[in-house]
């Protein structure tokens, strides 16, 4: 295991897996510039954009502290670099987390145990990538014939599209909720105190707009504590 | 502001048009340089992982995720937009991060829901969280082991446990107080299919198309508006 983890965080394994982070860091500046070219297309001021930036860099704080943290206990398993290129592109840590195992489990071994040989990591490595290319590749093939499929269900009825979104929202939220809420545990606070929070700080965000920026990060601050003192 | 006097042709032309182009290519780079980890293993150390040990794998972890690979980008479309959703596909960590971002850059800008406005403003948003993450998981790469020795156990362990429940029940906070006819099927739908221990990818569906069409017949009856 040793001599695995050396190799896993040599040099050579930082440099094969930066050019995919890079490729994630450009996609979103060229995006970045993109929006820029359309904003006046769709009569966008810069200030918007700015502001929509900055509400995204704010509200992503908390979740990537969680990311951080999390990527710490998966670096001495699977080694620095590949934690890092893993939780930069595609996967949450669960998901890695289970395609290395499988890996693993494929090849006979206990996954970060006894016999976990370079070949076993090498299956591990391989298991990470064929999943990521999975949602890769369905998203870069057809991504843009959903647009069709939602123009043609829209219909032009701009009204319709927006409680359309809005319903989508509610419905992927409520099922991310719906795991957390089958028993009464840690988890089930943290949501519940985390939605009553949310809705409150909104309702004061009326009054006082400046802190609207900061209502999910202040709401999610609040139902994590709520959980711990549970 | 009216979406209507948006001239098609020209947004197609500065955006669509180029969002796509830019979507397949960063996608399929992104497809290949997956691999390329493995190539350097066999490269320098001579390491191949076993031609049949790798199919029986592909298949595992396919069998646990394949239907995600479809349900996933379908479902969170209406929500993330094209651009959005070359984004959060590529970058990952889409319920935690992409989607909460997206909807408060829209809910603070103040955008109507479903028009392009919010497409882009949504896709600003999740730019913004890109950026933080890649600083995260490169701070983390670093000096991860040293802060986390410097973190209080129980804080850390909270972070671990704690924030996605906090965040999945704010973000579905903020959204049942736009249409609160809707929440309560939202959360019945998948809580009774969970009970019956359906399959995951069938909750997700259920959950978000079942919503959706409930939406659809509130619409069309004017309960909701």
């Amino acid at each position: 295991m040793d001599e695995v983890l050396k190799v896993a965080n040599s040099t050579g394994v930082w440099l094969t897996a930066a050019p995919i982070v890079i490729i994630a860091l450009i996609q979103v500046l060229l995006y970045y510039r993109q929006i820029y070219h359309a904003a006046d297309a769709v009569n966008l001021t810069r200030e918007q954009l700015s502001q929509a930036f900055r509400t995204g860099m704010v509200t992503s704080i908390g979740p990537v502290v969680a990311i951080f943290i999390i990527m710490v206990g998966l670096m001495s398993v699977i080694g620095a670099p590949m934690a890092w290129m893993r939780l930069s592109v595609i996967g949450s840590a669960p998901t890695e987390l289970t395609a290395a195992t499988l890996g693993a489990d494929a090849m006979g071994v206990k996954f970060g145990g006894e016999g976990y040989t370079l070949q076993v990591m090498a299956v591990s490595w391989w298991t990470m990538a064929i999943n990521g290319v999975g949602w890769l590749l369905l998203v870069g093939l057809f991504a843009h014939k959903l647009e069709d499929v939602r123009e043609k269900v829209g219909g032009g009825d701009t009204k319709w599209l927006g409680i359309l979104s809005t319903a989508a929202m509610i419905g992927v939220f409520g099922y991310l909720n719906s795991r957390n809420l089958m028993v009464i545990s840690g988890p089930f606070v943290a949501a519940i105190t985390g939605a009553v929070s949310m809705i409150i700080l909104l309702h004061v965000a009326k009054k006082m707009p400046k802190i609207k920026e900061y209502t999910l990060g202040i709401a999610m601050l609040i139902g994590m504590f709520a959980a711990m003192l549970y | 502001m009216a979406a209507e006097q948006i001239n098609e042709q020209k947004y197609r032309e500065v955006w669509t048009t180029p969002v796509i182009r830019l979507g397949i290519s960063t996608m399929l780079l992104a497809c290949v340089l997956s691999f390329i980890p493995l190539i350097y293993l066999y490269m320098v150390h001579g390491i191949l992982p076993p031609f049949s040990a790798s199919l029986t794998a592909w298949g595992l972890v396919a069998s646990v995720f394949g239907a995600f690979y479809i349900v996933e980008p379908i479902s969170y479309y209406p929500i993330l937009g094209l651009a959005g959703t070359y984004i959060s596909f590529l970058s990952g960590n889409i319920s935690n991060l992409r989607l909460p971002c997206s909807a408060m850059a829209q809910e603070v800008v103040g955008v109507e829901e479903g028009t392009k406005q919010a497409e882009i403003i949504g896709t600003m948003g999740i730019i913004g969280s890109v950026v933080v993450n890649l600083v995260g998981v490169t701070l983390a790469a670093f000096v991860g082991a040293w802060l986390i020795g410097i973190f209080p156990a129980f804080v850390a362990d909270a972070f671990r446990k704690f924030t996605a429940p906090a965040i999945f029940g704010a973000v579905f906070g903020q959204f049942a107080m736009r249409q609160p006819k809707l929440a309560p099927f939202a959360l019945v739908i998948p809580l009774s299919l969970l009970y019956f221990k359906a399959p995951i990818w069938l909750v997700i569906l259920a959950s978000v198309f079942g919503t959706i069409a409930i939406s659809r017949i509130f619409y069309k009856a004017k309960i909701i508006h």
